[in-house]
């Protein structure tokens, strides 16, 4: 592989991560946005991969594959059979926000990413680092559509799309994780999603929807 | 016998009506006081300094002028405004019955424009600046008899004082930093005496061109003064405030910092926005026109910060361009500006409605104004071939071409400036066919426009030397360019420009962009005659052209009302923007007596008022009285007390100036 | 302007011209046969034009002359659109007379023609249909900007011969992620100027769906014949600057002959003709958003465009 097409193909792979943000942001459907987080896995995936077969690294290639099956097959399954279980009209995950003004917020933190990436960018320019402020990004925007999300379901997307992308930060600006690191950090996200499950189980159970503002009412 | 009671004769003027000499002569000065200006001022452009000092005008200073290549360039600005106006003024003077008092303050009110720039110390900055606006609210008071106008001129004097105010203790740290009163011996400051003075200077120079946030008083005195007043303050007084900023931050200051001229791109960006969209949904032309002039004048701002931001990040033919721009957005603004404001005063005249609700169906009433009302929308909307989109180009050439060593500050803020530049030109657009359409168009929506009748000869003439200008600068900008390069020359970060590339093509220097509109007009009459050509295929078979009336829907006939109005079109971006513009809308339902399940009349009312004054000046003027309250505690009434605040206040000037 | 760039100017005003009748009926045809209809056939819409031509020219009263001469400049500047960009070959006419943004007015110029129309006819519905367009097109602006923005970084110039060549010699430039993101940028402009899916839908006569075929509801017999053609050319020439613009394969250099004049001409009906049934076929599976969702959809279309320059500006490719 030569150095324009690595370059190019890291930097399409970093921009899919990004737009993926973006429309985790914007969407509405509940269903649209774990089919945007499911192809956000797989670009994620595609970041080890790439650099692997640069390399001729077959650690990293199995990394990448480990991570496709993780975050692009099982946690958007376990997420979908949360949704699945909600009635046909509620899969809707409101926003505190508009989306326009949503929208432009998170182009201010894209471009707050970016310039707060520049000095690390600076140490060491190559084409991984060049794309790791998509990365920083990434976990910017995951936080901010955490904060604005209603449903406890969009909710637990924001919270996958930014250990996406403390991942894929982690990915292009060191040299790879080594596999066990990987693991027991996916064994985290695996348990955390399915504590959501549950959680989520249970609000349904006790207020008959599933609105994270109404656990408010559990003060005394 | 009958006996009838006469009733409103307020309208009479009570000052004795002046013959048809008063206005003949008013305006014909000013016309030979502008064109005084022209010449001096393109003398001092293109030739060398000249220097006048009148020692006994003002005690103890004195009055100075120096009339150098960036003064000559608004002297000849101002003055090319005012040979216009002047000749629009003669007939509007006569049709409007103007008192004596407003006849004569109008060459007055010129006079101390053209001094302003002309100035070569700072006490004759002041003093011309201060005759500038005391002239000015006299013609803004010409209309007293109004009370919208004595509340319009309320807010000027006061927002003028303040900007005044700034002005002053900006000059007088700078006077007294640099140890002369005079612009030509200023030099050399301490950095923290530069940074106060050009905060003070931004505010104050801004509140006059009419940047947030000392804005306000724009949008309501334009409109209230009589025309060619709102003419002369639009298109040649708020340029002076872009003049003071140049002066004072780029000339005399020299070089400033990055964060200068990033400041003074966000407010000029705020300020082109903010001013569109409330020009996209007044209802009233000239208000309407008041906030395209905040827009405009936003833009220049953008382009002056935008210049000083690249030329201080090392980026200097970049920022040539910009500044280019920027005096070339003057020129241009003034152009379609004045046009705009003396076609706005010539249906005022007609009709008597400012509001464009009420207009409508004028294109057959009134075909020339119709005509030159269009040259100024074209202009001031940013399109090709319109006076406006040789300067944005520039701008926006100037942005994109960053790209060499852009540094994080320049590489963030150019994509948002060619933002708001291109959010600003949509706005605009459809502000200015709001304007155009409704007032002109389709059909009168009150008899007030149905009796409109066609303007006199000499406003006529007026707006037709002004249309001449939009058109010259629209098509052939290269005729400007030996002035542009004589100002650029004297600013002290761009000397060195060459600009020869201006020719029927515009070529930038060390840019690769170019672009004719002069070809582009001609290309684009060619394509028009080329359709006309397509479209008469088939025209021998057509049988005669006829004229038809427009579907009713069922009904008889199209009445005026089911018309689309401004307001309606302007609904939807007032909908989408509602965050920011935050219109009180009211919706009346009447129900019927018989029924309650049943609707007699909806009444929809909707006013937008300036969101900035609710949110920053009411709080502000709290403030203000709130501290003025617990001031009055002091105020005991005792003689003794007052004394005992008198020597305190003596003894600290003793002490201080010891 | 040497003797190719005039061959390929005429060319390319005369294939503009003839070919965008061709092209809208293409685009139809594959929707009916989609939607299991026969269809009227890729010529119906020339047809449909010779019909209109031959008809009596039907002036409504109260009109002014901004109605009657709107759908000539709206023509006008989709021809003038054609002459400057290089659709045939890379030096057309008049490259050096306007750039892209230049073009980005023209354009302009043409929406606020369709729109004083409107407004002239004086109908509730020409006012509706011309306050949305209005609202669109300012809204648009933006995106467009800063997608010009985007593609001028690579070439150091907004001149469209310059972009063409650069892309033509090095593929690369466009490859990048930020010419990605401004090519699905640009196509959601292309979308919106030109009246399709979801922005408006071109077939429909219902109030609350106009925006386009409101403006021109009062048009009829020869005047409606030029507003459809200049609704065609304007598709036509936007779909054929967007294919030149990031797959210039095929296009004649500055110093070619008639043979290569040819082949361009061939590349560019062949790229038009498959970005035409690709938007058709989108369009099936798309409906008509509320019109005050269309500014969520260009808040979106800004932010991928900002994204692009910035992406442009800092992440350089390295290699």
């Amino acid at each position: 592989m030569t150095d324009p097409v690595y370059a190019t193909l890291l930097d399409l792979a970093a921009g899919a991560l990004l737009v993926s943000a973006v429309l985790i942001v914007w969407m509405r459907g509940l269903t649209a946005i774990i089919r945007t987080l499911a192809l956000q896995g797989a670009a994620l995936a595609a970041i080890p991969v790439i650099s692997g077969v640069r390399q001729g690294d077959s650690a990293l290639i199995a990394v990448g594959v480990a991570l496709l099956m993780l975050r692009a097959v099982i946690l958007p399954w376990l997420l979908a059979r949360a949704v699945g279980a909600e009635r046909e009209g509620r899969r809707d995950a409101e926003a505190s926000i508009n989306a326009t003004a949503s929208l432009l917020i998170a182009g201010g933190l894209t471009v707050a990413a970016l310039v707060v990436a520049q000095p690390l960018v600076a140490l060491s320019p190559t084409a991984a680092t060049n794309a790791a402020p998509a990365g920083i990004a990434l976990i910017l925007i995951a936080i901010f559509a955490m904060v604005i999300r209603r449903h406890a379901v969009g909710q637990a997307a924001g919270f996958l799309a930014l250990d996406n992308g403390i991942a894929a930060t982690a990915l292009l600006l060191t040299a790879g994780v080594p596999l066990l690191v990987e693991l027991g950090a996916s064994l985290d996200i695996l348990f955390a999603v399915l504590v959501f499950g549950v959680l989520t189980e249970r609000l349904r159970r006790m207020f008959g929807d599933t609105d994270v503002s109404r656990l408010r009412e559990l003060r005394d | 016998m009958t006996a009838t009671l006469v009733d409103g004769a307020a309208d009479v003027p009570v000052v004795t009506r002046p013959g048809p000499v008063g206005p003949f002569v008013s305006g014909i000065s000013t016309t030979v006081i502008g064109a005084l200006g022209v010449a001096v001022g393109l003398a001092g452009v293109l030739g060398s300094v000249r220097s006048l000092r009148i020692g006994w005008l003002l005690p103890m200073a004195g009055v100075q002028l120096d009339i150098d290549r960036l003064g000559g360039f608004f002297i000849a600005l101002t003055g090319a405004v005012a040979v216009v106006v002047g000749i629009y003024s003669i007939g509007y003077a006569r049709h409007e019955r103007w008192s004596l008092t407003t006849q004569a303050m109008l060459p007055l009110f010129v006079g101390a424009m053209l001094l302003v720039p002309a100035a070569g110390t700072t006490t004759t900055f002041l003093l011309g600046w201060e005759l500038m606006a005391l002239t000015s609210l006299v013609l803004i008071l010409s209309g007293h008899r109004r009370a919208e106008v004595r509340s319009a001129a309320v807010y000027y004097a006061v927002m003028t004082q303040i900007g005044f105010a700034l002005v002053l203790l900006a000059l007088m740290i700078l006077a007294s930093a640099a140890g002369t009163d005079r612009f030509s011996g200023i030099a050399g400051l301490h950095s923290g005496v530069r940074n106060i003075v050009f905060v003070l200077t931004v505010l104050g120079f801004g509140s006059k061109s009419g940047l947030l946030p000392l804005h306000a008083w724009l949008p309501r005195a334009h409109p209230e003064a009589p025309s060619p007043v709102s003419a002369l303050m639009s298109a040649a007084m708020v340029n002076l405030g872009v003049y003071g900023l140049i002066r004072i931050d780029v000339q005399l200051l020299g070089p400033g910092p990055r964060w200068w001229g990033a400041v003074l791109l966000a407010i000029g960006a705020v300020s082109a926005l903010y001013g569109v969209l409330q020009a996209s949904v007044a209802p009233d032309l000239k208000r309407l026109l008041g906030y395209s002039t905040i827009e405009n004048m936003g833009l220049t701002s953008l382009a002056l910060g935008t210049a000083m931001l690249l030329a201080a990040s090392g980026l200097r033919a970049v920022a040539t361009v910009a500044m280019a721009a920027a005096l070339f957005h003057l020129v241009a603004h003034a152009a379609f500006k004045g046009l705009g404001f003396m076609a706005a005063g010539s249906v005022l005249l007609a009709t008597g409605e400012r509001d464009i609700d009420l207009l409508g169906g004028l294109a057959r009433r009134m075909p020339y104004t119709t005509v030159l009302f269009g040259i100024a929308a074209l202009g001031a909307s940013g399109l090709p071939v319109g006076a406006g989109f040789v300067s944005e180009w520039l701008l926006v050439q100037s942005l994109i071409h960053v790209h060499a060593h852009p540094g994080i500050v320049v590489g963030v803020v150019a994509p948002l400036g060619v933002g708001a530049v291109a959010l600003t030109t949509g706005l605009g657009v459809a502000a200015m066919v709001k304007a155009f359409g409704f007032s002109f168009l389709a059909r009168p929506r009150s008899t007030a426009a149905q009796l409109a009748h066609e303007s006199p000869v000499s406003m006529l003439a007026g707006m037709a030397a002004a249309a001449f200008g939009c058109l010259v600068v629209g098509v052939a900008p290269c005729v400007a360019r030996p002035v542009l390069q004589a100002t650029l020359s004297s600013l002290p970060a761009f000397d060195g420009a060459e600009l020869s590339g201006l020719g029927a093509f515009l070529r930038l220097p060390g840019i690769d962009a170019s672009m004719s509109p002069g070809l582009l007009a001609v290309a684009a009459g060619l394509a028009c005659l080329l359709v006309l050509l397509l479209s008469r295929w088939g025209a021998r078979h057509r049988p005669a052209p006829v004229d038809a009336p427009l579907w009713a829907c069922g009904a008889d006939e199209l009445t005026s009302r089911m018309q689309y109005t401004a307001s309606s079109f302007a609904q939807p971006l007032q909908h989408v923007f509602d965050n920011v513009l935050r219109p009180d809308v009211g919706v009346e339902v009447t129900h019927l007596e018989e029924s309650r399940y049943h609707i007699g009349r909806i009444a929809y009312r909707a006013s937008v008022a300036d969101a900035l004054e609710r949110r920053i000046y009411t709080p502000a003027l709290r403030a203000v009285d709130a501290g003025a309250q617990a001031v009055r505690r002091v105020h005991t009434g005792s003689v003794q007390l007052y004394l005992a605040f008198g020597a305190l206040g003596v003894l600290i000037v003793l002490v201080v100036s010891r | 302007m040497t003797a190719v760039s005039v061959l390929a100017g005429v060319t390319q005003i005369g294939a503009v011209v003839v070919g965008s009748p061709l092209v809208v009926g293409l685009m139809r045809q594959i929707r009916a046969k989609s939607e299991g209809r026969c269809g009227a056939g890729i010529l119906q819409p020339w047809r449909d034009l010779r019909k209109q031509l031959r008809k009596q020219q039907v002036t409504p009263l109260g009109t002014t002359l901004v109605f009657a001469a709107a759908p000539i400049v709206v023509a006008a500047s989709a021809l003038l659109i054609a002459a400057i960009a290089p659709l045939v070959a890379i030096c057309s006419p008049l490259d050096s007379v306007a750039d892209l943004f230049a073009v980005v007015g023209v354009l302009f110029i043409g929406t606020v023609a369709l729109t004083l129309a409107g407004i002239d006819s004086g109908t509730s519905f020409g006012g509706m249909g011309s306050s949305r367009e209005i609202t669109i097109a300012a809204l648009v602006e933006p995106t467009i900007m800063l997608s010009v923005f985007a593609l001028s970084v690579p070439a150091g110039s907004a001149n469209l011969g310059a972009i063409v060549s650069l892309t033509v010699r090095d593929p690369h430039s466009v490859v990048s992620l930020a010419g990605v993101m401004a090519l699905v940028a640009l196509v959601i402009v292309v979308i919106a100027e030109t009246g399709r899916l979801p922005v408006d839908n071109p077939a429909t006569h219902l109030e609350l769906t106009m925006v386009h075929e409101a403006m021109v509801l009062e048009y009829a017999g020869p005047r409606l014949a030029l507003v459809e053609w200049a609704a065609g050319m304007r598709l036509t020439v936007l779909l054929a600057l967007l294919a030149n613009l990031f797959v210039p394969w095929g296009v004649a250099g500055a110093q070619s002959g008639l043979a290569a004049v040819g082949i361009g001409l061939a590349a560019i009906s062949i790229k038009v003709g498959a970005l035409a049934a690709l938007l058709a076929v989108a369009e099936l599976f798309l409906a008509k958003v509320r019109l005050f969702r269309i500014p969520e959809l260009l808040v979106g279309s800004f932010l991928l465009a900002l994204l692009a320059v910035t992406a442009a500006n800092f992440l350089a490719v390295q290699g």
